[in-house]
């Protein structure tokens, strides 16, 4: 196989339990995001966009759909002769049983094999359910110039915030010095965004120690990234600047969708650039009926508009009936509204159908309202 | 599986749109926003089993180029099928010499080494579904030597005018073919698709050269009508020919009737296209759009009513689009008025206020033009 400079790992596995029904059925990296996409474009257009050929896609929770999705690497355009998309579920192997990847570090050392077949001198590894656009390209120059053994991208997050996410602390040059697990009293806002890279052979060293050490759980944060450190290993803060969004709950998908309506928000999907790729719909564009009323909407391919639709996401082949309304909502692909219904702050899942002058969601309400069942027509 | 060859000409040196043609072929045109009408043949071929598709190109080939380059857009099998894009030298003395005919036997070998017994020609520039795999066993079970697809219309007085149309016997048999110079209302408009066996094509080409060089296929077809079996075949459902200039705005805004777009674009049927990886479309606060048809990655500020957006356009605050087809990337500035236009890609208007035409007229804004 030809080597390549820099391979990519994208860590799949995850269910994403906070995101309720929506991962009943798909891991979280296969969660529809903005309209026409999957989480998991953010990652793989970032990795086509920035010049990188071979991705492995590591899956694990409810990997059907995601796997055959991941597979199809020409929607990003890694289908060339030195280009693939490979997905890696855990498999049983000559000297191995089958077994769970037991954390994101051993997803890799499962995989060694793989990677080693293209002999890179760099390994990325990133997450598959966060929404950003970077380009991996510029990462891995800092990571050379710093002459290091691992880079990790970190993002500025509110002081405030800063206990919720492993923070960096690092010195003026950007080495870093210390890390820290979600931690009480942070000393930095600079967060780990979980896209690391490291010198292949060197993480290829840790990882086979690794395996073997039974206190280990087998993660990067709890495990690869402190034990660099005690071995006084050169590791640089890559500090990102941009969108960047990890949606662990409906609030936060919902949020991150209604980011998309200001109109400069960061994400900047327009952008001819840095284009993300995803599965291409047959469908009509989108009708917009006599009767229309929009304002303030985010909406694509195969909707058909017929009622009102306010501060809302539309996302491909939604319906909006006569009469209906929707409100600072969110609808996923095929959703359906009938005549009359109202949708308020809420996220209807795909597929699902709000009957007839049914009303679901409220503009008061804490949290909101996510419809994972179809809605009865209101009596 | 339909055991033909799939055969997309181009337009007949007789039809020209104004504006639109000087820079891509009619088959390139873009459609409904997101389309170009050779989508429509092309998805026609596909979906009814054609595996091997020649599209002809006679000028102009760059964007058809482009758009054809990969098959498996159009759900084509890229080991088994084939999707060949095919040149003819343009005879640039007189315009007259560029048959379909003189491209047919440029390309003569190719065709004979197709190993398909039937070949189905379709029009690059005519916008209908049909399913060919239905037609050729209809043509193999009727012993017809040459089965003629044809749309009976009774607006034929003011529309189709230039196509073809077909004079038919009580037996659907073809007696005459003919053109329409709009002196009658109903007409059987010919939709220059003809299914026949591929040893019949490759003889009618050899026929026509040595008759005349400026015959072509409906021509020879015509001359030999009283040797050959050749039958009607009426299209039911939405049909649109792009053949001039107002029948391309007219057939672009007829499909913003929804129940017409539905007939059109049914979901056993897909229509494929190009993906351009565009995000969604958004409306900021301010815009209206009602009855209209939108492709992605537009921002839309101002007002729009009965139009059709193509992928990426930018309508200003305060601006009215009114039955308008606005190409591709295409920009209207702050406060411009339109309507009854076509303006065409990578155009932007924002130098005037208010352009205006009569729906019998519609204006045309050339492609990157700065009006």
């Amino acid at each position: 196989m030809k080597q390549q400079s820099m391979l990519a790992m994208i860590l799949a596995g995850g269910r994403g339990s906070r995101l309720l029904d929506l991962t009943n059925k798909v891991a979280k990296p296969a969660v529809y995001y903005g309209g026409k996409y999957r989480i998991i474009d953010f990652p793989l257009s970032n990795c086509a966009n920035s010049g990188i050929d071979v991705v492995g896609v590591l899956t694990q929770y409810e990997s059907v759909l995601l796997n055959s999705y991941a597979a199809a690497g020409r929607r990003w355009g890694l289908d060339t002769k030195d280009s693939g998309v490979f997905v890696l579920p855990p498999r049983e192997k000559a000297d191995a049983d089958l077994d769970v990847y037991r954390g994101t570090a051993d997803a890799i050392s499962q995989n060694i094999d793989f990677i080693d077949s293209y002999d890179p001198e760099y390994l990325l590894v990133l997450s598959g359910d966060h929404i950003y656009k970077m380009d991996y390209s510029k990462m891995l120059d800092f990571h050379k110039a710093n002459d290091a053994d691992a880079t990790i991208a970190v993002i500025g997050v509110p002081m405030k915030e800063a206990s919720r996410f492993g923070i960096m602390n690092a010195d003026e040059t950007g080495r870093i010095i210390e890390f820290e697990e979600k931690p009480e009293h942070p000393k930095s806002n600079l967060a780990s965004m979980g896209i690391y890279i490291f010198n292949w052979k060197n993480l290829r060293k840790m990882l086979v120690a690794d395996m073997k050490d039974p206190d280990s759980n087998h993660d990067f944060g709890k495990d690869i990234i402190p034990t660099l450190l005690a071995d006084d290993k050169r590791l640089f803060a890559y500090q990102f600047k941009g969108y960047w969004k990890d949606v662990g709950t409906i609030d936060s998908l919902w949020e991150a969708n209604m980011d998309l309506l200001d109109s400069k928000n960061e994400l900047d999907l327009h952008d001819h650039t840095w284009k993300i790729y995803t599965e291409d719909a047959s469908q009509l564009p989108q009708y917009i009926g006599p009767d229309a009323d929009i304002d303030v909407a985010y909406i694509t391919q195969g909707c058909q508009i017929e009622g009102s639709v306010k501060k809302s996401v539309l996302f491909t082949s939604s319906v909006v009936e006569a009469g209906a309304k929707v409100i600072d909502s969110v609808l996923m692909p095929g959703a359906v509204v009938e005549e009359g219904a109202v949708v308020t702050r809420a996220l209807v899942a795909d597929g699902v159908r709000i009957g007839k002058g049914a009303k679901v969601g409220s503009a008061n309400s804490e949290n909101i309202t996510l419809v994972a069942k179809n809605v009865k027509e209101a009596e | 599986m339909c055991d033909a060859l799939g055969i997309i000409t181009s337009s007949a040196n007789h039809l020209h749109v104004e504006g639109m043609q000087d820079y891509r072929p009619m088959g390139a045109f873009s459609f409904l926003g997101r389309y170009r009408i050779i989508d429509f043949p092309l998805s026609n071929m596909s979906n009814s089993g054609i595996e091997n598709i020649q599209v002809y190109a006679r000028e102009n080939p760059r964007s058809l180029t482009e758009h054809l380059s990969n098959a498996s857009s159009y759900n084509i099998n890229s080991k088994r099928g084939k999707l060949q894009l095919l040149f003819a030298d343009k005879n640039k003395a007189n315009e007259i010499y560029n048959t379909d005919v003189e491209a047919f036997n440029q390309n003569l070998n190719i065709i004979e080494r197709a190993r398909q017994e039937y070949v189905v020609l379709a029009p690059s520039y005519m916008v209908y579904a049909q399913d060919f795999d239905a037609l050729l066993s209809q043509h193999i079970a009727s012993g017809a030597d040459i089965t003629l697809l044809y749309q009976h219309v009774n607006d034929a007085r003011e529309k189709y005018l230039n196509l073809a149309y077909l004079n038919l016997n009580r037996q659907k048999g073809v007696e005459s073919i003919a053109t329409n110079r709009g002196t009658a209302k109903e007409r059987n408009i010919f939709m220059d698709t003809y299914i026949m066996k591929k040893a019949l094509f490759v003889d009618l080409i050899k026929k026509a050269m040595k008759v005349s060089s400026v015959f072509t296929l409906s021509r020879i077809i015509n001359e030999s009508l009283a040797d050959l079996d050749v039958r009607g075949v009426a299209h039911r459902g939405y049909f649109a020919a792009a053949s001039d200039f107002k029948s391309y705005f007219d057939a672009n805004l007829d499909l913003l009737d929804f129940d017409q777009a539905s007939a059109l674009f049914d979901p056993n049927w897909p229509i494929y296209t190009v993906t351009t990886d565009s995000c969604p479309t958004q409306y900021f606060e301010g815009a209206s759009i009602r009855r209209s048809m939108v492709a992605n990655g537009s921002l839309i500020e101002g007002t729009v009513e009965n139009s059709v957006l193509g992928r990426g356009v930018q309508i200003g605050k305060g601006a009215v689009i009114k039955n308008c087809v606005i190409l591709a990337y295409a920009q209207i500035g702050d406060g411009v008025h339109l309507e009854n236009q076509v303006v065409d890609k990578w155009a932007k208007v924002i130098h005037v206020d208010n352009l205006i035409s009569d729906p019998e007229d519609p204006g045309y804004v050339k492609r990157e033009d700065v009006l």
